[in-house]
């Protein structure tokens, strides 16, 4: 599915004007600090209008300023890494991550509400925090965080994911296992993914495609 | 001496319900997004806070009473008097304690990080659901705050209401109107058994909200 | 920021003298050509706030006679005579009933020589403007066309004391009595009659003369209950006894009388 994407919006200090698309993979968007690339993945996610412009995911048009196409963010089934994670504090980590599973249509079946907890229980096990499903997340680590930010995120099945620096807030040994674990995740789901980080070598590590945003373009 | 008490906290308790739904119902709307004339709504609100008792029970007379645009329509038409009724008294607390209750609950709600009512967004849920799940039980010290306040205002509230109340016995005569009459007409032994109730339950009020606060530890809850 | 400050601090205290400084220019106008020779001393006066609008006249015409400062303390007798007794600066004082008159000379507090019965009051019944027509006098008030009567509260309002007495022995207190609103002060009785709150009340006729939309029906027999008087004394032992003497004087002048009876006083000779 290829995910195609223009938007031009007036920002505080510059105005962002970009256009891009994607087929699969992770594509990696670089830049500095407040070069406007978490207003991109506000935007994709339906928490931002843009001015003008154009948001596609394959045939599925979310957003159309011509033709007056808004899709709520709540319709959009994207999954979204937040920079600090924004897990629930006054959810379990269990809670939080079955939090989007509840809101599907299917919840009320009961056969296929139990596929889908069952499902996020593989998914927890996978990322290795299965023993935390009690817990609050003031509770856990910065690398657990991470990681249940991640499984909350992929576990309602999104058809695209959307990681805000999802690296940058863990010391440089979680750094080491998070990455693995990543690598796997990446052959593992299969999400095609937008990855924003500030540090070039993660680009490296991941990206299938990457791009630069400087003074409010693609360069 | 039992009927005031027993009055008075018939009469608070349902006013603070009412505080409890309108202030977190305008708390919560009125701080979303630019609201046209926020300001005069939110100052109209307030208002009953900064206005001397006697100019909110006259206004209140006005509304509720028998010639009232309020008052009068409900007499008219449904045979119901408002004033010098117990209904009136939990008017006239609902409005002196619903400026408590939406500052309390409005701090409340706009110290939360917007980034977990758009987790939430992101995640399926409908603004409804946000509320529900995610954005009142974060704001819910403050709330509770909110209501232990309003609850306490409400239960102290004397001039407005003997206005739109009276003061009838067994009917509207709440503590704090018990007190006054009691000091005007010289029975000082019963007025100061009335304060002194007064004066614990909302010592313990206060007290017990501050410990249970303390104890939940709310500060330190950010994930 | 703490410059600022200051500024700011700066004039809210010269606003609050210059008003404090207006304030007591009122009982100081321009002296008559012969002008008035006496002190400007403050006299503390506390009066039956049913006494207001009359004493503010009879204040404005002193002025041109003395240069004494009238300070007036207008509220419910009882209240006056709390504050006397538990030592407020006070020379003189106008009670509406002679209960808390005599409290305070039980107690030792007046110059008994100075007490005098200065000013009586009638009792009068009031109606909503809605019930014009349909009250005609203390008769009406059983019928059920009269569903409610508003009196100050007894125990504390002279004037409702004097209400309830005039119904207990009109013979009809007990056919009205789950009728009465009790109010707490006459002010608030003329207000719920005013708003068409109440059907009627029962107030002075001082009061009763300020009434905006109700409408006065009739005056009670006079016998119906005891005397409505206004004592009035001098507080023993007080800062400005002979300026406060001088215009207790002055209260009963041919002027003053003439004052008060057009507010509806009766003059006690």
């Amino acid at each position: 599915m290829s995910i195609y994407f223009k938007i031009s919006k007036k920002l505080d200090h510059f105005d962002l004007d970009l256009e891009f698309g994607f087929d699969q993979g992770v594509l990696a968007i670089q830049g500095e600090s407040g070069a406007g690339k978490t207003t991109v993945l506000n935007c994709i996610a339906g928490l931002t209008r843009p001015d003008e412009g154009r948001i596609a995911f394959g045939e599925r048009v979310v957003f159309d300023s011509e033709a007056g196409i808004d899709v709520p963010a709540r319709l959009r089934n994207i999954g979204y890494l937040f920079q600090n994670y924004a897990l629930f504090p006054n959810m379990t980590v269990r809670q939080n991550i079955i939090y989007g599973i509840r809101n599907k249509p299917e919840y009320g079946d009961k056969a296929k509400r139990e596929e889908l907890l069952r499902y996020a229980d593989e998914v927890m096990e996978t990322f290795g925090i299965a023993h935390l499903k009690k817990k609050h997340p003031n509770r856990i680590s910065g690398g657990e965080k991470q990681r249940v930010a991640l499984s909350r995120a992929i576990v309602t099945q999104p058809s695209l994911l959307l990681l805000d620096e999802p690296f940058s807030a863990l010391d440089h040994q979680t750094k080491e296992n998070i990455y693995e674990q990543f690598a796997e995740f990446k052959k593992i789901f299969r999400i095609p993914t937008i990855l924003i980080t500030h540090d070039p070598a993660e680009s490296e590590m991941f990206a299938d495609s990457r791009i630069l945003i400087k003074d409010g373009g693609i360069i | 001496m039992l009927s005031p008490i027993l009055l008075s906290l018939k009469i608070a308790t349902i006013a603070t319900v009412f505080s409890f739904v309108l202030g977190v119902f305008f708390a919560y709307i009125l701080n979303r997004k630019r609201i046209p004339g926020k300001s005069f709504w939110e100052t109209l609100l307030i208002l009953p806070m900064v206005l001397p008792p006697s100019v909110t029970g006259y206004l209140l007379l006005i509304a509720f009473g028998k010639r009232g645009f309020i008052g009068g329509f409900l007499l008219e038409n449904f045979e119901i008097q408002i004033v010098f009724t117990w209904v009136a008294a939990v008017i006239a607390s609902c409005i002196v304690s619903l400026p408590l209750m939406y500052q309390n609950a409005k701090s409340a709600f706009i110290s939360l990080d917007p980034v977990y009512e758009q987790a939430a967004r992101t995640l399926g849920s409908s603004e409804w659901k946000i509320f529900r799940t995610v954005i009142f039980p974060l704001a819910w010290p403050g709330v509770i705050s909110g209501i232990v306040l309003s609850f306490a205002r409400a239960i102290g509230e004397f001039g407005a209401t003997l206005m739109v109340a009276g003061n009838i016995p067994g009917k509207t005569q709440t503590i704090p109107t018990a007190i006054y009459f009691a000091v005007e007409s010289g029975k000082t032994e019963l007025a100061n058994r009335l304060v002194l109730i007064m004066t614990i339950f909302s010592f313990v009020l206060i007290f017990g909200l501050n410990a249970w606060l303390k104890k939940r530890n709310y500060i330190g809850r950010q994930g | 920021m703490k410059k600022k400050f200051s500024l700011v601090l700066a004039l809210l205290l010269v606003s609050v003298f210059a008003f404090t400084g207006c304030g007591g220019q009122a009982g100081e106008e321009t002296p008559a050509a012969e002008g008035p020779t006496d002190e400007a001393v403050e006299v503390s006066i506390s009066a039956a706030a049913s006494l207001t609008d009359a004493l503010t006249e009879i204040q404005a015409e002193y002025a041109k006679e003395s240069n004494a400062i009238l300070q007036f303390n207008f509220a419910a007798s009882g209240a006056l005579q709390k504050q006397i007794a538990e030592g407020a600066p006070c020379d003189l004082f106008l009670s509406a009933s002679k209960g808390h008159m005599d409290a305070l000379e039980e107690a030792g507090l007046i110059v008994r020589d100075s007490r005098k019965d200065l000013l009586g009051n009638t009792l009068t019944l009031v109606a909503a403007s809605e019930k014009e027509g349909v009250i005609s006098g203390y008769g009406s008030l059983i019928s059920a066309d009269v569903t409610s009567i508003s009196i100050g509260t007894p125990e504390s309002v002279p004037a409702g004391k004097y209400a309830q007495q005039a119904l207990q022995n009109l013979g009809v207190w007990d056919r009205v009595q789950d009728k009465v609103v009790f109010a707490k002060d006459v002010r608030q009785v003329l207000e719920y009659v005013d708003t068409g709150n109440v059907d009627c009340g029962l107030v002075y006729k001082t009061d009763a003369l300020v009434l905006e939309t109700g409408i006065i029906v009739a005056d009670l027999p006079g016998d119906s209950h005891d005397p409505i008087v206004y004592p009035a004394a001098l507080i023993k032992d007080s800062p400005q006894a002979e300026a406060a003497a001088k215009f207790f004087d002055f209260l009963q002048t041919d002027y003053a009388k003439g004052v008060f009876e057009k507010y509806g006083f009766t003059v006690i000779s």
